[in-house]
């Protein structure tokens, strides 16, 4: 029975154009996109790569030189482009891809994709899941809103109705027609990614490009539920179609931005300038403290410090930061992590929020990992500065006022280890976003309620 | 096979039925006559539990609609006076997924076209859409999925309206066949004539109430009119 309803459902989506129209725009575009971020995720990743390699050797091949002067010329490290970025490119254009590491201060990401983007290339960056995530509802809405509304207009409902048909068996057969549909505008685009990914893909991408499957899954499973609902409540499918897109219009493309907004003024975030002016200023009294303590010295870099202790002042100076580092970098990250709480949480008004933070924590392409990488990449910089402090103490202090004639050589820069990023599981997207998961079922299981509450109803001829 | 008892079916003030008992056996045509607002869809639509009743029962095959209806929809075949098909399927088409949901299963196509042609549509309309079809040809196509069925019970809500003498004419044959067959039928119309020539009994409404029930054999033509017009003119 549900067969016989999807399949005469299906077949008119085709006959009326609907299909062909709407649903053949989106397969071209998810296709192109899909295409094209395979292109720029192969293309960034060798860059990336090749430049990890390139900056490493620069560092190894240096020459001899003081290791302080090579701790303040540092090295870059690269974050590897997520296989998943090729679905969804998440906060990766926006934070950038590379951090400077140097002596003194923690660094940040820079090289952001988004910042030289012309308007046409923001084009350009359509995202497979963009398109899923804000036109696949709206096509949902194109192919469902006359589901019930236009076989009670037309009188086809009440032939329906008495032939025994009940309303739930035609909710779940205009729901598999739906579905079907999706399918077929979809899964090309789907398999191309997963083709895309098969290439040396691992267990665990595998296993992310499920849930990722799972969550879009859940996602469109409500709008078509919604879709069904609005359609059987509404006597006309002109209305149904007004409140569809007015529902698409707030929770798809109006509520994100209100959403973001009001996390952001719930849990603020510092400026820019105020973030930096405050960690200078506690790093500054961290450092002076320290000195005093350590060298009974009135002030950092005294010059009556004598240079035979030079080294060591630099390692104490490096450790006095470490703990404010963490300190202000950590409630920074804490802050932005709470936004993006509150607006998992706020996805229960607004579907697209939760599955977009879903979304991203899956494909790796979160803040949640941009923080991780972040982090073991100042670990890198940390171990740079203690091998560097370690071999002045060692060899250049003794010198003492010929300390700044000491030159390291290849075997100090071979010390500090190439730079290897290994991303975590999907557990650590799970962990960190099981909220929008839960939201998302929670939606769903919604949505089919509404369905059927509005089904059961409301079909009465 | 199809019964009202003291039924009142009221929607706001207004009483759209008045305690009307009916009953229709197997092998039996009931037309039910009467003017516009008389009652006699909202009679149907009880049966098809389109609507509920106010007050009394409807009873479909032994079985309260009420209580059952899904499954006392299984019983019955309904040709309303405007058959509404979609308009994006051929009637083929449209006979092929009617008749799948009212049995539970698809048909042979050789088996629908038949029925199609059994009910009248020419045999080049089959496989054409319904979008092109007129009034008369959709309700051939209506008569096709009811004969699909092979229900034990038709209601026909004033079923030869819009159809031409002549396939008026052919469908009160498929009545006759249908009933003969065994099956009960009740059907509304405004045609006195179609009424006396096909129905065996007859039932006149007015206003919500049953006002009288005559066996069609034992009243002429002119007696049955005289006796409308007399309770329309009361």
């Amino acid at each position: 029975m549900l067969g016989l309803i999807a399949r005469k459902e299906f077949r008119e989506f085709v006959r009326d154009g609907r299909m062909i129209w709407a649903g053949g725009l989106m397969v071209v575009l998810l296709i192109t996109s899909v295409l094209l971020g395979w292109q720029q995720q192969a293309a960034v990743q060798a860059e990336r790569v090749a430049s990890q390699e390139l900056d490493y050797d620069a560092w190894l091949n240096q020459g001899p030189r003081h290791p302080h002067n090579a701790a303040d010329q540092g090295m870059h490290v690269f974050k590897p482009s997520p296989p998943l970025s090729i679905i969804d490119p998440g906060i990766d254009p926006f934070v950038g891809s590379t951090i400077w590491l140097q002596a003194h201060r923690q660094g940040e990401t820079k090289f952001r994709p988004a910042q030289d983007a012309t308007g046409l290339k923001r084009f350009g960056n359509l995202s497979p899941a963009w398109i899923v995530q804000v036109l696949a509802p709206l096509l949902i809405i194109i192919l469902g809103f006359s589901a019930f509304a236009t076989e009670r207009e037309q009188g086809t409902l009440r032939q329906l109705l008495s032939m025994g048909v009940a309303g739930r068996q035609l909710m779940w057969g205009k729901a598999l027609a739906l579905v079907l549909a999706l399918g077929v505008l979809i899964v090309p685009g789907a398999l191309l990614a997963l083709g895309a990914l098969a290439g040396g893909a691992s267990g665990d991408v595998l296993l992310r490009f499920a849930l990722l499957c799972l969550g879009y899954a859940l996602y469109l499973g409500a709008v078509i539920f919604i879709v069904l609902g609005v359609s059987a409540m509404c006597r006309h499918s002109r209305t149904a179609l007004f409140v569809l897109l007015a529902l698409w219009i707030g929770a798809v493309l109006i509520a994100p931005r209100t959403i973001a907004d009001v996390a952001t003024r719930t849990f603020p975030s510092p400026s820019r300038v105020g973030f930096d002016e405050a960690l200078s200023a506690d790093l500054d009294g961290a450092s002076e403290k320290e000195w005093m303590r350590n060298f009974n010295v009135s002030s950092a870099w005294d010059p009556k410090l004598p240079l035979s202790q030079w080294g060591k002042a630099l390692q104490v100076d490096d450790h006095s930061g470490y703990g404010v580092l963490d300190d202000h970098f950590g409630r920074l990250w804490d802050t932005f992590e709470r936004q993006q709480k509150l607006q998992e949480a706020a996805g229960v008004v607004a579907p697209v929020v939760a599955l977009r933070a879903f979304s991203m924590a899956v494909s790796g392409t979160d803040f949640s990992h941009h923080r991780h990488f972040s982090n073991q990449a100042e670990k890198q910089r940390r171990l740079l500065q203690e091998v560097v402090s370690h071999d002045l103490i060692e060899h250049a202090d003794p010198l003492g006022d010929r300390h700044f004639s000491y030159k390291a050589g290849p075997e100090l820069w071979a010390k500090v280890p190439r730079f290897t990023y290994d991303p975590p599981g999907v557990g650590f997207a799970l962990r960190k976003h099981w909220l929008s998961l839960a939201v998302l079922i929670a939606i769903f299981l919604a949505s089919l309620l509404f369905a059927r509450t509005a089904v059961t109803r409301r079909l009465s001829a | 096979m199809l019964e009202a008892v003291n039924v009142t079916k009221e929607f706001g003030p207004n009483r759209a039925l008045n305690g009307v008992s009916l009953r229709v056996e197997a092998g039996e045509i009931y037309c039910l006559l009467g003017a516009n607002g008389a009652g006699k869809t909202t009679l149907i639509n009880l049966f098809l539990n389109f609507h509920q009743p106010t007050s009394g029962s409807v009873w479909i095959n032994g079985r309260d609609v009420a209580s059952a209806p899904i499954d006392t929809k299984r019983d019955v075949a309904y040709i309303p006076e405007q058959v509404m098909l979609y308009g994006m399927l051929t009637g083929l088409e449209n006979l092929d997924y009617f008749a799948a949901l009212a049995t539970g299963q698809r048909q042979p196509k050789d088996h629908l076209v038949a029925l199609l042609a059994e009910a009248g549509l020419p045999a080049d309309a089959v496989d054409r859409r319904v979008s092109n079809y007129s009034k008369g040809m959709r309700q051939k196509v209506g008569i096709a999925i009811a004969l699909a069925k092979n229900a034990r019970a038709l209601l026909l809500d004033e079923p030869t309206s819009g159809l031409d003498p002549s396939a008026a004419n052919e469908f009160s044959q498929l009545l006759v066949r249908a009933q003969e067959r065994g099956v009960a039928i009740l059907t509304t119309t405004h045609d006195l004539f179609h009424a006396k020539q096909t129905g065996t009994r007859v039932g006149i409404m007015k206003r919500g109430n049953l006002m009288s029930e005559l066996d069609s054999a034992d009243v002429s033509h002119n007696d049955l009119e005289a006796l409308y017009l007399q309770h329309m003119r009361d």
